[in-house]
C-alpha cells in the first residue's frame, strides 16, 4: 500500500514538472510574435469597468482583439484591486506578449508592474497616470493643464474676468487625474486673482455620492454666503451636475464647469442654465493611437519613443455641444 | 387564563414603582438629545446669522429627508433584532427601475408602482432567507446588497439615467409653502411607521420579537412571519426613498445614495439611546437623523474639510454605539 502511494506520488510529481516545463516554454514574453504561428497573446485589464467609459473600453478592446486575431484575456476589476491584481498576475504567470491597462492608476498596480517586468512583458496604458513612469511602455492620457486652461477660460469669459471672483473648486483626491487638475485649477485661479470659496479645494469623499455631496456643499455655502459664489470648477461632470443643481435651486447666478462630457452634462449645457461647459476627452482616438503602438511592437518589437503622451482635449460649450458624442455613449 | 406581556415595549401603563434614576442615569438616557441640542447651540453660536435661519433649516431638512426614510426602514428591521445591509442598494435599484421605465415611455405612476414592487420583492426575499431559511441577517442582506447592486448596474447599463419627466422630478424638487416636498413625504412616512410601531398589534409583535424571540414564540407571536413582514416593509420603504432620491436629483445611477446605509444604521443606534429599554424606535432614529444632518450642514457652513467631517461623524457614531451598549448593560 505504502509502495503504491509512493509510486503515485512520484508519477504526480513528474507530471507536474512536465506541465510546468511545458507552460514555461510557451510563456514568458517580451518578444513580439510577429513571425510566429502562435496568436498574439494579450492581457487587458481595467479597474473602471463599472464606469461608462471603462465599459466602453472593455468592449472596444475585445472588438479590436477579435478583428486582429489576438488571444485576449480581459480582466475587469470593479475597483477591487485586492481581486484584480492577483488575477492579472496569475495571467502574467501564464505568459503573454503584451499587457493593456485601461484607466487604472499606476499607483494601484505596483504588484502587476513588478510581475510584468519580471516576465519581460511591456504594458501599454491609457489614462493610467498623470506623469511619465517606466512602469509603462507608454501611457497615453489627456493634458490636464489643457483641461484646466480651457475650463477656466470659459469661466473667465462668462464672468468677465476671474480677478476678484469667488470660485469654489471641487475635487476628489483618490482619482489621480481629478486630483492633479483640481490642484492646477486652484493654483491658476489664485494666480488670476480669484478667491477660492471655502479657502481650499473642497473634497468629495466618494465618487458614488459625488453629486449629492457637491449639491450639499454648494447649497450650504450659498446659504452661509448668499450671492457669494461666482462660479464652481469641478473635476468631473457628475459632481458638477450636483453643484449646478444647488446653484439653480438657490436662485443664484454662478456658473459651473465639469469634465467628461457625459450626456447629462451636454444636455445641461444646451439648457443654458448654471452648467456652462465640460471637456471632451478623445478616448476613441487615444485607444487607436495606443493600438498603433501595440501593432508596431507586434510587427517587429518596436517600442514607443516616449513612455508618456498627453493629448489635447475639446472644450464643450453651447457652441459645439450638439456635435459632441457623449463619453457615456461611445461605441 | 394567561396574559402575555410584550417585552421591550415602552409600557406607559405599568403600575409597578420604578426606582428613581440618578442625574447621571438621566443624562445618559437623554445623552443623544443633549448631543443634538449642544450641536445646534454650537453651530448657532459660530454662525448666528445663518445657522437657524429659515433657509438653512430648510436645507438641513431637505438634505436629510431621504435619509430619514431609509433610516425608518432600517428602524423596522432593527426593532425585530436584525439589520438590513441592502437598504441603500434597494433604494438605488428602485430609483433606477423607475427612471428606466419612465424613459421607455411608461406612465409615471406605473413606473413608480413597479419600482415600489421591486423594493417590496427584495425585502420579501431578505425576509424569507432570514426568517425561513434561517440565514443570518448579515449574510443574507450582504448577499442581497451585492446582487441588487449588480441588478442596478444592469438596469442603468452602468450609466446615469436622466431626462426624467418634469412631473416626476417635481416630487423631489417641488415645494409647498416654500418647504421641499421630500420633507413632507419623509414626515408622512415617519409618522406612519411610528404609528404602526407604537399603536398596532403588528408593532407590538415586532418589538416582542426583538425583545426576546423565544418568549415571543411561546406567547403566541408568529416570529417568522413578524420578521418576514419587517424585512418586506423595509424593502418597500427603501424603495420609496430611492424613487424620491431619483426625483430629487432628476437622475438615477446604480450607486446613488450609497452612504445612506451607514448613516441609517448610525441614526438608529443613536436613537436607541433615547428610550429606557434601549430598543430601536422611530422618534430616536429621527433624532439620530437630525444629528447627522445638523453636523454635516454645520461643518459645511464652517468650511471644515470633508475628511475631518468624516472623522467627526465616525466619532459620533462610536459615541452613540457606546452609549447604546451602556444602556443595554444598565438593563
Amino acid at each position: 500500500m505504502r509502495t503504491k502511494f509512493k509510486a503515485l506520488a512520484a508519477v504526480a510529481a513528474a507530471a507536474t514538472l512536465l506541465l510546468a516545463g511545458c507552460s514555461g516554454s510557451s510563456g514568458g514574453g517580451g518578444d513580439a510574435s510577429g513571425g510566429s504561428d502562435e496568436p498574439f497573446k494579450v492581457i487587458a485589464f481595467t479597474s473602471g469597468n463599472q464606469t461608462p467609459v471603462g465599459a466602453w473600453w472593455v468592449k472596444a478592446v475585445e472588438a479590436q482583439a477579435e478583428e486582429l486575431g489576438w488571444d485576449l484575456t480581459m480582466i475587469q476589476g470593479d475597483f477591487d484591486f485586492q481581486k484584480m491584481n492577483p488575477a492579472v498576475e496569475s495571467a502574467i504567470g501564464q505568459g503573454a506578449d503584451v499587457i493593456l491597462d485601461g484607466y487604472t492608476d499606476v499607483a494601484s498596480i505596483g504588484s502587476i508592474v513588478s510581475a510584468a517586468k519580471d516576465a519581460g512583458i511591456p504594458i501599454f496604458a491609457m489614462d493610467s497616470g498623470t506623469e511619465p513612469t517606466d512602469a509603462f511602455a507608454i501611457n497615453i492620457t489627456t493634458d490636464q493643464q489643457g483641461i484646466v486652461d480651457s475650463t477656466l477660460g470659459a469661466l473667465d469669459e462668462s464672468l468677465g474676468g476671474l480677478d476678484g471672483k469667488n470660485i469654489m473648486v471641487i475635487g476628489h483626491d483618490p482619482h489621480a487625474g481629478i486630483r492633479l487638475r483640481a490642484g492646477l485649477a486652484a493654483d491658476d485661479l489664485e494666480a488670476a486673482g480669484a478667491t477660492l470659496a471655502g479657502g481650499e479645494i473642497q473634497k468629495v469623499a466618494s465618487p458614488a455620492t459625488g453629486r449629492t455631496e457637491a449639491l450639499a456643499l454648494v447649497a450650504d455655502y450659498l446659504t452661509a454666503n448668499p450671492g457669494g459664489l461666482d462660479g464652481v470648477w469641478v473635476g468631473w461632470d457628475d459632481a458638477a451636475l450636483g453643484a449646478a443643481q444647488a446653484i439653480t435651486e438657490a436662485g443664484a447666478t454662478g456658473k459651473v464647469t465639469g469634465v467628461d462630457a457625459v450626456s447629462e452634462s451636454i444636455a445641461a449645457i444646451e439648457a443654458q442654465g448654471a452648467f456652462l461647459a465640460t471637456v471632451e476627452q478623445p478616448w476613441p482616438a487615444i485607444l487607436d493611437s495606443l493600438m498603433e503602438h501595440v501593432l508596431a511592437y507586434q510587427e517587429d518589437g518596436t517600442m514607443p519613443d516616449e513612455n508618456f503622451e498627453a493629448v489635447s482635449t475639446t472644450l464643450v460649450t453651447i457652441d459645439n455641444a450638439a456635435d459632441i458624442t457623449p463619453s457615456d455613449k461611445l461605441e | 387564563m394567561t396574559t402575555s406581556r410584550n417585552l421591550g415595549v415602552e409600557d406607559a401603563t405599568d403600575v409597578r414603582a420604578v426606582p428613581r434614576r440618578s442625574v447621571g442615569q438621566k443624562l445618559l438616557s437623554s445623552g443623544t438629545v443633549l448631543a443634538l441640542v449642544v450641536l445646534i447651540l454650537f453651530f448657532f453660536l459660530m454662525r448666528p446669522d445663518v445657522f437657524l435661519s429659515f433657509t438653512n433649516v430648510k436645507n438641513i431638512l431637505y438634505q436629510v429627508a431621504i435619509l430619514a426614510i431609509i433610516a425608518g426602514a432600517q428602524t423596522i428591521v432593527m426593532v425585530v433584532g436584525d439589520f438590513d445591509l441592502s437598504v441603500a442598494a434597494t433604494s438605488a435599484l428602485a430609483g433606477a427601475v423607475a427612471a428606466s421605465l419612465m424613459i421607455s415611455g411608461w406612465p409615471i405612476a406605473l413606473a413608480i408602482f413597479a419600482a415600489l414592487i421591486v423594493g417590496l420583492l427584495i425585502g420579501l426575499a431578505n425576509g424569507l432567507l432570514i426568517a425561513y431559511v434561517n440565514l443570518s441577517a448579515f449574510v443574507a442582506t450582504l448577499a442581497t446588497l451585492t446582487s441588487v447592486t449588480g441588478l442596478a448596474f444592469m438596469v442603468t447599463e452602468g450609466t446615469t439615467l436622466f431626462n426624467l419627466p418634469p412631473e416626476f422630478n417635481n416630487l423631489g424638487q417641488g415645494k409647498f409653502l416654500e418647504i421641499p416636498l421630500p420633507v413632507f413625504i419623509a414626515i408622512g412616512i415617519s409618522a406612519i411607521l411610528w404609528f404602526v410601531l407604537r399603536f398596532t398589534t403588528l408593532g407590538r409583535r415586532w418589538y416582542a420579537t426583538g425583545g426576546n424571540v423565544e418568549v415571543s414564540r411561546l406567547s403566541g407571536v408568529n416570529v417568522r412571519r413578524a420578521r418576514l413582514l419587517a424585512f418586506t416593509v423595509a424593502g418597500f420603504v427603501s424603495a420609496i426613498g430611492g424613487v424620491l432620491l431619483a426625483a430629487r436629483l432628476g437622475s438615477a445611477s446604480a450607486v446613488q445614495g450609497e452612504d445612506n446605509l451607514l448613516f441609517s444604521v448610525a441614526a438608529v443606534f443613536l436613537g436607541m439611546t433615547i428610550v429606557r429599554s434601549g430598543a430601536a424606535n422611530l422618534v430616536g432614529t429621527m433624532v439620530g437623523v437630525a444629528i447627522i444632518g445638523v453636523m454635516s450642514n454645520g461643518l459645511n457652513i464652517l468650511g471644515v474639510n470633508a475628511y475631518v467631517q468624516q472623522v467627526v461623524t465616525g466619532l459620533i457614531i462610536i459615541a452613540a454605539v457606546t452609549l447604546s451598549s451602556l444602556k443595554t448593560r444598565e438593563r
